[in-house]
C-alpha cells in the first residue's frame, strides 16, 4: 500500500471528464511528477489528494483515509501530515514572512514555545534560502520568494508527503530552475514523499523519479522517468517532443537518462 | 430556480458554520478584534450618517406638525422614527456598507488566491477561522453601534430643534420620552443583532462562493451589499409587524 492511491477514481465538470477510472499507487519516499497538457485535470488530481475535490466514482486515499468519504477529524489529522505548495504560494498577506511559515505551528503544535516555533521557522526559511526575512511583508516578495516561503511553510511541519502545484508556474526560466534545484535538495534533505504537478518537461526530467502523464481524462504514461521518456505511445512522443531539449552529447544525439 | 438553489446553498453554509464554530471552537481573541475593528470602522460614517438623519427628522418632524399647533411634538416623532426604525437600519446599511463589504472582498481574494484552500489543506476549518470571528464581532457591535447611533441621531435632532426651530428642550425631551417605551430599547438591541447576523453571513457567504479574476471580487462585494441591505430592510418589515403591529 503507497501512502497515496488512486482506485477507479472519475471525475467531470459537466460534459467535461477530467479523469477516467484512474488507479494510480504513487510510491512513497520518492518524487513523482504529474504531466500533461494544461486543462488535462493535473491539478484535478491534486486537489483530490488533499481532498479539496470530491471524486464522482472511486476513492483517493491518502494515509490509507479515504479523502472523501472519511470524516473530516481523520481528514485533518491525514492533511496535518501533508505540506502544500500553491501555484502563487497562498501567503496570507495580512501576515509577515515569518507568521506564514509559523501559521501551522500555531495551530497544530502548541507543545512548541514561541522560541521553538522561531528556531523551527529560521530553520525551514534557511532550508529554502530565505533566512532572515521573517520580519518581511509578503506582499513585496517576487514570485520566487513567494513560492520559497509557501514551500517553508509546507515543510514547517515536517510532512511525510510534499505536494507541489505548478512550482514553476509565472517564473522565468533562472528562477525556474532555481526551484528545480530547490526541489531536488529539499527531497535530498528531507527524504519524504513528493508530488510534482507541472508541464515543464525539462524541469520534470530534473526532479522527479516518476512520472505520470495525463490527457483527456486518462493516464497514458506511468513508470520511471527514464521508461516514461522512452515512451512509444504518440501522445505521450508528441507532448515531450514540443517540450523537452535533451543534452546532446558531442556525437549530437540526444541522450535520454539511463533506464533503472 | 438558481435564487432557490442560491438559498439552499446559503441554508448550508449556515449549517457548516455553526457546525465548524462548535467542533473547533471559538477563538475569541480573533472576536474581540473582528468587533473591534467591525466597530471602529464602521463608526465615524455611522456618527456622520445619524448627525444629518437625525437633523434632518426634526425639521420635517416640526415642518409637518407645526400647521397643526404641534410643533412640540416633533421630539414624540424623532424618537418614533429614530429608535423604532431609523437607528437600526441606518447601523446595518453603515455596516453593511463598510464592514460588509470589507468581509465580502477580503474573503473573496482570499478564495480566488487560493488562501481558503490553503487554510484547508493546513486543517485549519476556514469557516471556524474566518467566518465565526467575523460572526460573533458582528453581533457583539451591532447593538452597541445601534445604540450610539439612535442616542447621536436623538442629540442632533434635539439641537436642531432647539437651535434652529425654536423648540424648547424640555418639551422636545418630554415628548420624546412619551413616545419611546423602555421595551422599544429591547426591540432595537434585538433587531441589529439579527441584523448583525445577517449582514455578516450574506458578506463572508458571497466572499467564499467568489468566482475567479478581480471581477469576481468586485461582482461577490456587489452583491454582498446589496443584499444584506435589501434583505435588512425587508426584514425589518416583518419585525416591525410582530413588535408593534398590534
Amino acid at each position: 500500500m503507497g501512502v497515496i492511491e488512486f482506485i477507479g477514481v472519475s471525475k467531470a465538470f459537466g460534459p467535461n471528464v477530467v479523469l477516467r477510472h484512474l488507479d494510480l499507487v504513487l510510491p512513497e519516499g520518492q518524487t513523482t511528477a504529474i504531466i500533461g497538457p494544461s486543462g488535462t485535470g493535473k491539478s484535478v488530481l491534486l486537489k483530490h489528494i488533499v481532498g479539496l475535490i470530491k471524486p464522482d466514482a472511486g476513492e483517493v486515499r491518502c494515509f490509507g483515509t479515504d479523502m472523501a468519504r472519511a470524516p473530516e477529524r481523520e481528514i485533518y489529522a491525514a492533511r496535518r501530515r501533508l505540506g502544500m505548495l500553491f501555484q502563487d504560494g497562498a501567503l496570507f498577506d495580512s501576515m509577515s514572512v515569518g507568521e506564514n511559515v509559523e501559521f501551522p505551528l500555531v495551530h497544530h503544535a502548541p507543545q512548541m514555545s514561541a522560541a521553538q516555533r522561531r528556531d523551527r521557522v529560521a530553520e525551514k526559511l534557511a532550508l529554502v534560502g530565505m533566512s532572515g526575512t521573517e520580519g518581511r511583508a509578503t506582499a513585496g516578495l517576487s514570485g520566487g520568494q513567494r513560492k520559497r516561503v509557501g514551500l517553508a511553510r509546507a515543510i514547517v511541519m515536517e510532512p511525510e508527503v510534499v505536494l507541489f502545484d505548478e512550482p514553476n508556474s509565472g517564473l522565468d526560466p533562472m528562477t525556474s530552475d532555481a526551484i528545480d534545484q530547490l526541489i531536488v535538495d529539499m527531497k535530498a534533505a528531507l527524504g519524504v514523499t513528493f508530488v510534482v504537478i507541472s508541464h515543464d518537461i525539462v524541469g520534470t526530467v530534473k526532479v522527479a523519479d516518476h512520472i505520470a502523464m495525463l490527457y483527456g481524462g486518462d493516464l497514458v504514461a506511468w513508470g520511471p522517468t527514464a521508461s516514461v521518456l522512452r515512451s512509444e505511445v504518440p501522445i505521450v512522443r508528441r507532448f515531450l517532443g514540443r517540450n523537452l531539449v535533451l543534452p546532446t552529447g558531442p556525437d549530437g544525439v540526444a541522450h535520454l537518462p539511463q533506464l533503472g | 430556480m438558481s435564487f432557490l438553489a442560491a438559498l439552499g446553498q446559503f441554508c448550508f453554509f449556515l449549517v457548516d458554520l455553526a457546525t465548524a464554530a462548535l467542533r473547533h471552537g471559538i477563538p475569541w481573541r480573533a472576536v474581540l478584534a473582528e468587533a473591534y475593528k467591525i466597530g471602529v470602522r464602521s463608526l465615524p460614517i455611522l456618527l456622520t450618517i445619524a448627525v444629518f438623519v437625525g437633523t434632518n427628522l426634526s425639521l420635517q418632524g416640526y415642518n409637518a406638525f407645526r400647521p397643526l399647533g404641534g410643533g412640540r411634538l416633533v421630539g414624540m416623532f424623532v424618537a418614533l422614527a429614530g429608535v423604532r426604525e431609523l437607528g437600526p437600519i441606518i447601523a446595518a446599511a453603515m455596516v453593511a456598507a463598510k464592514a460588509g463589504t470589507e468581509m465580502a472582498s477580503q474573503i473573496g481574494v482570499m478564495r480566488i488566491r487560493e488562501q481558503i484552500d490553503a487554510l484547508d489543506v493546513m486543517a485549519v476549518n476556514p469557516l471556524a477561522y474566518l467566518v465565526a470571528p467575523r460572526m460573533l464581532g458582528s453581533v457583539l457591535v451591532m447593538p452597541a453601534l445601534t445604540i450610539i447611533a439612535v442616542f447621536v441621531m436623538l442629540a442632533s435632532a434635539l439641537a436642531t430643534a432647539v437651535f434652529q426651530l425654536g423648540v424648547k428642550p424640555a418639551a422636545f425631551l418630554e415628548f420624546a420620552i412619551r413616545g419611546v417605551q423602555p421595551i422599544d430599547l429591547v426591540y432595537v438591541q434585538v433587531k441589529s443583532f439579527i441584523f448583525g447576523v445577517i449582514i455578516c453571513t450574506v458578506s463572508c457567504w458571497f466572499g467564499f462562493t467568489c468566482k475567479s479574476g478581480p471581477e469576481g471580487v468586485g461582482e461577490a462585494t456587489n452583491k454582498a451589499v446589496v443584499t444584506a441591505a435589501v434583505t435588512c430592510v425587508s426584514l425589518n418589515f416583518f419585525l416591525s409587524q410582530l413588535m408593534y403591529g398590534g
